[in-house]
C-alpha cells in the first residue's frame, strides 16, 4: 500500500523532468555550462578544496564552480575587531596549518586573531581525575598543541587566497536544487541551480555540510545517531591572558574552554537540549556565574543551579567560594559577548562511503562528530588534502579526474583514519556520560594511568595532530 | 616542634606523617587527618569498642565517621545539594545546643508541636543537645558540616519518630537513618547488634521495627533536610506527613503489654 502511494508520487517529478528536458530545444533555453570541477558548500571544506586545486599547477587551469547557498558578502568584508570575537571557533592542528601554508592560505589568515596554545588539562567532574597536555615536554621546545582560529578567519583567509584565480567561479546566494545524471549528459552529474542555470561537470565535490544534498542525491547513506545532546557555544572574556586550553567531562557532556588573543575564550558546553536552552535564556550575569560554577563545582551543584535560576545569583558566590583554588581551573570568566552565545544538536555520523562515480564527499558531508576532541573541521582538512592530491595525480596523468579509480586512493587513506577518530570519541563520549561509581573508577584509574605514564601520553598527543 | 593539642582530640595530631597520621593541613579546628591505613584502624577499632559497647557515644561517633569517608558522606551532601532547604542548611551551618535552640521556649510550646515534642524527649531521657561529639576525622570542612548537621539532627529523629533510646528504639532508628541516609555505620550496626539480643527481643526487633524503620526510612524525604530550627513550631504529626512518615507504635507500651501476658 505505501509503497505504491510513493511510487506514485514520485513517478510525475520523474516524467517532468523528463519532459522539461526533452523540450530544453523549444523552449527559453535555461542556459547549460560545463565546469570540470563543481564544489557544493562554501565552508571551510568546500574553499579550502578550491584553493588546493588552485595551488597545483596540474590541476590549476581545470575549471572549477563553487556554489554556496548563503551570502559570502559578510565574510568578504568581515574585518578584525579585536573587541569581538566569533563563536564559532575551531582548534586547527598542527598538520591542518601545514597544509593551509602549503597551499598559501595561511598568510591570509588574521595572526592576530588567532591563539596558539601548548598546554591542556582534561579532568573529570565527577571523581576529579586529570590528565594534563604540556607540548613543551612531550614534542620538544617550541610546538603548539593547536591553533584557536575563528572560522570566519579561515573562510576570509581562503577567500583571498581564491580571489583572481584563473578559472574559478564562485557563485554564492545560490542553491543546489537537484542532480540528475542523463544519456545525453553521458551520465555525467548535472548539477542544477537555484538562478535556473544547469552546470554539467567530470566531478561534484559535496563540501555541504551535516545535511549533505549531494550525498543524499548520490544515494549515499549516513550512518550514526543524535547524542541527544547540544553542543552551545559562547564567546566569553577571561579575568586574564590565558594560553591554555581546559576541558571539564561532567556527566551532561564536557564543558570546554578554548584561549583566544586579548583575554577572550572561546567556549563550548556540551550537554542536554534542554539544559542547553535554559543556558541560553540566562541573563549574562547569571551565565557568566554558571560557566564559572560548571568548571568548579559539583554536577549535582551545576544541575540544580541551572533548574533554579533566581538562586544563581544569591547561593552560587556562596558554593564558589567553598572552593579551595584549584590550579587546574581556568580563571574567572567575567563577560559574555551578546549575541554570542548559540547551539547546534551534536550528531555522530559517517557515510558508507566518500565515493562514487563522479562524485566525492569531504567535510562535514561525509562525517560528523562530537566536538569534545576538536576534531569535525580538521578531520575535512585531511579530506580536502588527501582529495585534492588524488586529483592531481590522475590530471598529471590525464586520466579521468572523476572516476572511481582516481577517487579510490582519497576514500582508501582518510575513510579507516576518520573511522577510527569517530570511535574513540564515541567512546570517549559514553564512558563520560555516566555517573556509575564503578565506571567512574575505572576511567579515573585509566586517567590518572595516562597523566602518569609518559609513553601513553606521548602516543594520544601525536594521534591528536 | 610540637603544637599545642586541644585536649578533647583523641588522637593528637602530629606534624610529622606516620603510619596513621596524614601529613596535611587541617581542613578545619578540629580536624584530625589521617591516612588510608589510619581510616582503617580507626574504623576497625571503634567497630569491636561499639559492638560490645554500644553506649560508648564517642566510640559510635568515630565509628561513624571512619566509615562515612570517602564516598557515602559525599552521597549524603548530594542530596543536601538537590534541596533548596539542604543548600541553605550548607550556606548558614547552623549548630545545634542547649543554647542556640532555647530549651525553655520550647517547654512551653504547644503540645505536640516539634520544639516541644523534641524537649520532652530530651527530658525523658536525661539527654542534652551538647553531649554530641564534634566531628573531626571527615577531611572536607563541608562534608564534616553534613556529618555534624546528622549527628545533631539524631535526637530530633528520636522526637519525628517517637522511638526511645533503649537498644531496640536505637537500632531501629539507625535502621531508618540508614535507608534514610545511606551512612554505613547505621547499617552496620542493624545488622550486627541483634546478634546481642534475647529472643524475644530479636523477634520483635526483626518482625516490628526493622520493617517498619526500612519502609519508611527508604520512602519518606531525606530527613537531613529539614531545617529543624525553623519547625520548631509545626505539628510533629504534620512534618510526619510532609515527610512520609508513619509513626511506629511505642516501644515501651509494648514491652510493657508482653510482661503482662507472661
Ligand atoms: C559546537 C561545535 C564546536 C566545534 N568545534 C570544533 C573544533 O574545535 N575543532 C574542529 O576541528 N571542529 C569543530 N567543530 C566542527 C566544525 O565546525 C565542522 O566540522 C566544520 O564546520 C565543517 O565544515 P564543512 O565545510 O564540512 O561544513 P559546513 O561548515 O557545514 O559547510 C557546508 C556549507 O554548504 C552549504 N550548503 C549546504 N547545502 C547547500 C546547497 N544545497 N546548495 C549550496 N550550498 C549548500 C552551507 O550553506 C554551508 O555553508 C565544531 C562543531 C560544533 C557544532
Amino acid at each position: 500500500m505505501l509503497r505504491s502511494t510513493t511510487l506514485q508520487r514520485l513517478r510525475p517529478a520523474v516524467f517532468r523532468v523528463q519532459r522539461w528536458n526533452s523540450t530544453t530545444t523549444s523552449a527559453p533555453k535555461p542556459s547549460t555550462t560545463h565546469s570540470d570541477i563543481v564544489v557544493v558548500g562554501g565552508g571551510p571544506a568546500g574553499l579550502t578544496i578550491a584553493a588546493a586545486l588552485k595551488h597545483y599547477p596540474e590541476t590549476v587551469n581545470k575549471s572549477v564552480t563553487l556554489v554556496e547557498f548563503g551570502s559570502l558578502d559578510n565574510l568578504k568584508t568581515w574585518g578584525p575587531d579585536m573587541e569581538r570575537f566569533e563563536n564559532r571557533v575551531s582548534s586547527l592542528t598542527p598538520s591542518s596549518v601545514e597544509y593551509l601554508t602549503k597551499i598559501g592560505v595561511w598568510e591570509h589568515v588574521n595572526r592576530d586573531r588567532v591563539q596558539a596554545y601548548r598546554h591542556m588539562t582534561a579532568w573529570d567532574g565527577v571523581s576529579g581525575s586529570k590528565v594534563q597536555f604540556n607540548t613543551t615536554q612531550l614534542m620538544g621546545e617550541g610546538r603548539d598543541i593547536a591553533y584557536m582560529t575563528e572560522n570566519f578567519n579561515l573562510q576570509n583567509g581562503l577567500l583571498k587566497q581564491l580571489a583572481n584565480k584563473p578559472n574559478l567561479t564562485i557563485l554564492d546566494k545560490t542553491k543546489v536544487e537537484g542532480v540528475e545524471r542523463t544519456p545525453e549528459s553521458h551520465n555525467k552529474p548535472l548539477v542544477k541551480l537555484s538562478n535556473g542555470s544547469t552546470i554539467s561537470t567530470d566531478l561534484l565535490i559535496g563540501a555541504d555540510g551535516a545535511n549533505s544534498p549531494v550525498r543524499t542525491f548520490s544515494g549515499i547513506e549516513a550512518r550514526g545517531w543524535d547524542y541527544n545532546t547540544h553542543g552551545l557555544v559562547a564567546t566569553v572574556r577571561l579575568a586574564n591572558e590565558q594560553q591554555s586550553a581546559w576541558q571539564r567531562f561532567l556527566p551532561t557532556g564536557p564543558i570546554a574552554l578554548l584561549p583566544l588573543p586579548n583575554r577572550f575564550g572561546s567556549l563550548v558546553w556540551s550537554t542536554t537540549p534542554k539544559m542547553a536552552a535554559q543556558l541560553k535564556q540566562l541573563t549574562p550575569e547569571q551565565f557568566v556565574m554558571m560557566v564559572n560554577c560548571a568548571f568548579n563545582l559539583e554536577p549535582t551543584d551545576i544541575e540544580y543551579l541551572v533548574e533554579h535560576p533566581d538562586e544563581i545569583m544569591t547561593d552560587a558566590p556562596y558554593r564558589l567560594s567553598q572552593r579551595s583554588s584549584n590550579p587546574d581551573v581556568p580563571c574567572p570568566i567575567v563577560a559574555v559577548q551578546d549575541k554570542s552565545r548559540a547551539s547546534f544538536p551534536l550528531k555522530m555520523k559517517h557515510a558508507d562511503t566518500y565515493i562514487a562515480e563522479n562524485v566525492a564527499l569531504v567535510g562535514d558531508a561525509a562525517h560528523t562528530t562530537h566536538p569534545l576532541a576538536g576534531q569535525g573541521l580538521n578531520m575535512g582538512q585531511g579530506d580536502a588534502q588527501s582529495l585534492a592530491i588524488a586529483i592531481r595525480n590522475a590530471a598529471g596523468r590525464g586520466a579521468d579526474i572523476g572516476s572511481t579509480l582516481t577517487l579510490e586512493p582519497y576514500w582508501a587513506d582518510q575513510y579507516f583514519k576518520n573511522h577510527k577518530l569517530l570511535g574513540v570519541v564515541d567512546k570517549l563520549h559514553k564512558l563520560y556520560s555516566t555517573r556509575n561509581p564503578l565506571v567512574v573508577g575505572l576511567r579515573s584509574l585509566g586517567l590518572d594511568a595516562v597523566n602518569s605514564v609518559k609513553p601513553v601520553k606521548d602516543f594520544l598527543m601525536s594521534q591528536a595532530s | 616542634m610540637f603544637r599545642t593539642v586541644p585536649k578533647t582530640t583523641l588522637l593528637a595530631p602530629i606534624q610529622r606523617r606516620t603510619l596513621l597520621n596524614g601529613n596535611y593541613p587541617k581542613a578545619y579546628p578540629e580536624h584530625v587527618p589521617l591516612t588510608c591505613l589510619g581510616r582503617a584502624v580507626l574504623a576497625v577499632g571503634s567497630g569491636f569498642g561499639t559492638f560490645f559497647d554500644s553506649r560508648r557515644g564517642d566510640l559510635v561517633a568515630t565509628l561513624g565517621e571512619a566509615t562515612a569517608q570517602p564516598y557515602f558522606i559525599y552521597k549524603l551532601r548530594e542530596q543536601m545539594l538537590k534541596d533548596p532547604t539542604g543548600r541553605r542548611l550548607l550556606r548558614e551551618q547552623p549548630r545545634m545546643t542547649s543554647k542556640s535552640l532555647d530549651l525553655d521556649k520550647l517547654r512551653n510550646m504547644k503540645v505536640g508541636s516539634i520544639g516541644r515534642t523534641y524537649v520532652e524527649w530530651l527530658d525523658k531521657e536525661g539527654v542534652s543537645p551538647d553531649t554530641r561529639a564534634q566531628v573531626r576525622y571527615i577531611d572536607d570542612p563541608e562534608c564534616a558540616y553534613v556529618m555534624q548537621r546528622y549527628r545533631e539532627s539524631h535526637d530530633f529523629y528520636h522526637a519525628l519518630t517517637g522511638l526511645p533510646i533503649i537498644m531496640e528504639g536505637e537500632l531501629a532508628l539507625k535502621a531508618f537513618e540508614w535507608a534514610n541516609t545511606g551512612l554505613p555505620m547505621s547499617g552496620l550496626g542493624m545488622v550486627l547488634t541483634p546478634l546481642k539480643f534475647k529472643p524475644k527481643q530479636r523477634k520483635r526487633y526483626f518482625d516490628v521495627y526493622l520493617p517498619w524503620a526500612l519502609y519508611n526510612g527508604f520512602r519518606s524525604k531525606p530527613v537531613i533536610n529539614v531545617y529543624w530550627e525553623e519547625v520548631l513550631e509545626k505539628d510533629a504529626e504534620e512534618l510526619r506527613r510532609d515527610l512520609g512518615i508513619e509513626q511506629p507504635p511505642d516501644l515501651r507500651q509494648m514491652k510493657k503489654d508482653m510482661a503482662k501476658k507472661k
